[in-house]
């Protein structure tokens, strides 16, 4: 048996089906996570159904990529039950695409969810309501599960059949379906033809490749008459009506009970939203997420490295020894730095950010960032969305680009993954800034990098907005109340986006690992040292064995700065001022802020963006560095 | 005396500019609406020009002059006030109804048309939801007049008139939000630095970016 969840945004869908399912799901408050649909199989009382969560949309005219794959999603499994899930504080919304999903002929089940919330509201006759739409409605609260059982013994009971339901059109629309049924044109699809002439009319373009091409000039033409009739695109009265039915249905239904005074959860929603309040509040959270991040994910960091040599101990020389000479070591060394690097240093600071972007999801604050910020973000060519990320990146890189995924199109994430890599600095950067320039050189040479850095991501904003010519679509989204997030659904979820992580990043570092000490067992780096020369010392102004520390930057980016006393052979802490001048340690520390992303951060490219972008993404980084750190000796040669 | 065709040449002006908010409207724009070659638009304009009724400005278009606007209006008034007559008191459909104003309005006398408009109690709006141009003067910007969603001051509400735009993907993308024509929608903020507007549509609240919300019309409430 297969059923389908489909609803709105924002209604709890994905809370339903993880209620449904029993097993953790990504779900979010905000409008665009549910991009991927979701699967899980589930046996309920000897019955095993498989149970399928599409995309959020609002209604199935097929424009939007979530639309048209809902269409599609729901045409391939020909499901046993729709399952539409209602919001019942937004009932009209819901009802317009329950309406469509009855028209297209599949049986239904209606999940009134929210149905708590509802009910301070108004009262909803759900008898009526199931007569009017001669389909069963089912009252539920997916945070607490009311109502689900229901939902399912309904569904295994078998004994829901299609609704009659006919939503009427205006009375030209009506003729034309007339005609159209009257001809006997058939889709050949097992839809109803008025259905499926319907979504004809709005130009769905799912159901305009199901008919004949005399009926779709035939409907071409309609569509031109009707405009010129009414001045007005068929698909908008098409909507009109829909939503006149819809609101009439609403209206029948509900009986509203006094207004109440507004919670405290309705004034946080309200203080959260209004620019005057709101600018200042998400201030403090941008702060307070970078605060977590740092703060948190530090004495994690701490924490997971002593817990891992206590348990580690001895192993690895023991592996060494084992697998025997120079090779042993490089090996035993690689696996064990490349393990450290995972638990003690991605592991820490990608948790704290999944739990903090999961209950910024969850809650429904996601759409109040983007709604204040959007202006700004604009400017860069990016959405008010991308101000997490950035956020993020000041924590960790690797974090940030994953979450460039609560961008819509691929165009803004690259730029936003780009701005990241070259100007955002991680927290291991912003210690290579502080420990080099900011104590050995001066706090106003480690002010001038972070300006530096400033100016790149308005810059790269610019120019990344140019190159990738295409608009950014037009922001409109809705901006649900907050809501109480469920700390269940934040950890399942949290859960499976470390594992997703780990299972990608692990193989690299390992790789990049294993590479790094066999260079430096066999005294590579040392023979690279000479023939890089020029650049390092051409180019840069800096001591020829910089380029290990460069070297080492790549791979564990927070070891750099160590790195950089040990070539010099000066003992950690010591006045790197005794080896390098002002001018030199602003320019390295400049490299290495805008320099290539770490192993991490590459692979984490690689993941979202496929290999070739990601390649790209880095050399370009590599040579912008290299470009700014020589600029800078220019100019202090010069001056 | 003006010819039928040349009235419904202002008509159709008159018509774009209410449509599009722009007052220069493009030959090729009256070309598609009236279904005519464009240049045999561009004949009758420049006739049109030479007689005073439009402003013609080569390669961007025409407008009317105030001489065009009045003509465009008492037509566009006659026809709105025939179709409420024969849709509301004979019951034609709406269509019809549009097709017998589209023969009746060059011919029927101001006065006819003026004790009708009394008959039927001074109707406001077409049958479609269009306003009735006033009998004379110039269009007041009228409480019934539709404007951008953008021009309602914060706190304001309207009944959404219709949508504005030849971009169907923005337009569907509004309607499938639940921006049709008919229901209601309040601008609560405009967010700073170029943000978008909170707009209060129904029961659902939405942050829409300004060149979105500057497609949809409104009639102040």
């Amino acid at each position: 048996m297969k059923i389908l969840l489909a609803g709105n945004l924002n209604v709890g869908k994905s809370q339903l089906f993880s209620r449904i399912t029993g097993i953790g799901v990504i779900s979010a408050n905000y409008p665009g996570t549910t991009v991927t649909f979701e699967e899980a199989s589930v046996t309920f009382h000897g019955e095993k159904i498989s149970v399928y969560d599409l995309p959020g949309i609002y209604s199935l005219a097929g424009e939007t990529e979530d639309e048209l794959v809902t269409t599609k999603l729901l045409a391939e499994k020909s499901p046993d039950y729709v399952i539409a899930v209602l919001d019942a504080t937004r009932l009209e919304q819901g009802l317009v695409l329950l309406l469509q999903l009855i028209e297209l002929g599949y049986r239904v089940i209606v999940a009134l969810n929210f149905m708590d919330q509802a009910r301070k509201r108004y009262n909803i006759d759900i008898d009526r309501l199931e007569k009017t739409l001669m389909v069963p409605v089912v009252p539920t609260v997916a945070t607490t599960g009311e109502g689900v059982d229901r939902l399912m013994e309904l569904v295994i009971s078998n004994t829901v059949h299609r609704s009659p339901y006919v939503t009427r059109y205006d009375s030209h629309i009506e003729a034309f379906l007339e005609d159209i049924a009257g001809g006997s044109v058939s889709t050949g699809s097992g839809y109803p033809i008025r259905g499926a002439s319907i979504k004809l009319l709005e130009g769905n373009h799912f159901f305009t490749g199901q008919f004949s091409p005399s009926v779709l000039e035939f409907a071409d033409q309609y569509r031109k008459e009707f405009r010129e009739q009414h001045f007005e695109d068929v698909e908008v009265h098409i909507a009109r009506d829909r939503y006149g039915e819809a609101g009439k249905i609403a209206s029948e239904v509900i009986t509203w009970l006094p207004k109440r005074d507004m919670t405290l959860k309705d004034r946080i929603s309200e203080v959260t939203l209004r620019p005057r309040t709101g600018i200042p509040i998400l201030l403090a959270v941008l702060v307070g997420i970078f605060l977590c991040v740092v703060v948190v994910g530090g004495l994690l960091e701490t924490l997971m490295a002593d817990v891992y040599a206590a348990v580690v101990g001895d192993f690895f020389s023991q592996l060494a020894s084992w697998i025997g000479g120079t090779p042993g070591q490089a090996i035993a060394q690689g696996i064990d730095l490349s393990i450290q690097a995972i638990i003690a240093i991605v592991i820490p600071y990608i948790l704290v950010f999944y739990l903090i972007l999961g209950l910024l999801e969850d809650s429904g604050y996601l759409p109040r960032v983007v709604m204040l910020l959007d202006g700004l973000m604009l400017r860069l060519g990016l959405h008010g969305r991308a101000i997490i990320p950035m956020v993020v990146g000041t924590g960790c890189n690797v974090p940030a680009i994953l979450a460039t995924r609560t961008l819509e199109s691929k165009r803004e994430r690259l730029i936003l993954a780009t701005i990241i890599v070259m100007a955002v600095p991680c927290s291991a950067q912003t210690v290579i800034i502080i420990g080099t320039v900011g104590q050995h050189a001066g706090i106003l040479y480690a002010a001038a990098i972070y300006l530096i850095l400033l100016g790149l991501i308005l810059l790269l904003g610019r120019i990344l907005h140019l190159v990738l010519k295409q608009e950014p679509p037009s922001l409109v989204i809705e901006i649900p109340d907050l809501s109480m997030p469920s700390l269940r659904n934040i950890l399942s979820k949290t859960w499976l986006r470390i594992k997703d992580f780990f299972v990608i990043a692990f193989p690299l570092l390992l790789i990049g690992s294993l590479v790094l000490e066999f260079l430096m067992l066999y005294n590579v780096l040392d023979s690279l040292v000479e023939p890089l020369a020029p650049l390092t010392v051409g180019l840069l102004g800096l001591p020829s064995v910089i380029i290990v520390a460069l070297i080492f930057g790549v791979l564990r980016k927070e070891m750099a700065l160590q790195i950089l006393f040990v070539i010099f052979a000066l003992s950690v802490g010591a006045d790197l001022g005794t080896v390098l001048t002002e001018q030199q340690l602003f320019v390295f520390a400049l490299v290495m802020a805008t320099y290539m992303p770490c192993i991490g951060v590459l692979a984490a490219l690689m993941k979202e963006f496929g290999i070739k972008d990601a390649a790209l993404v880095s050399v370009t980084s590599i040579l912008l560095a290299f470009l700014l750190g020589g600029l800078a000796n220019l100019v202090f040669i010069l001056t | 005396m003006l010819s039928e065709n040349a009235e419904d040449y202002l008509a159709c002006i008159w018509d774009l500019g209410q449509r599009t908010g722009s007052d220069v409207i493009k030959t090729t724009a009256i070309a598609a609406k009236l279904k005519l070659s464009p240049a045999s638009v561009t004949e009758m304009t420049q006739k049109l020009a030479v007689d005073g009724y439009l402003n013609y400005e080569r390669y961007k278009g025409v407008s009317l002059t105030h001489k065009g606007k009045k003509v465009a209006e008492r037509i566009k008034r006659k026809h709105r006030l025939l179709e409420r007559f024969f849709c509301d008191v004979i019951g034609l459909r709406r269509d019809q109804s549009h097709d017998e104003a589209m023969k009746l309005e060059h011919t029927v006398s101001d006065e006819s048309v003026e004790k009708l408009n009394q008959i039927m109690n001074y109707p406001k709006v077409c049958p479609d939801g269009d306003p009735i141009p006033p009998g004379d003067g110039p269009l007041d910007p009228d409480p019934d007049l539709s404007i951008h969603l953008t021009d309602l001051e914060e706190g304001e509400k309207g009944i959404i008139t219709h949508l504005t735009c030849d971009e169907t993907t923005k337009i569907k993308r509004l309607i499938s939000m639940g921006f049709v024509p008919g229901r209601s929608v309040a601008l609560e903020e405009r967010v700073p630095m170029g943000g978008p507007l909170l707009v209060q549509l129904e029961e659902l609240k939405v942050a829409l970016a300004r060149d979105c919300a500057s497609l949809v019309m409104v009639r102040k409430c």
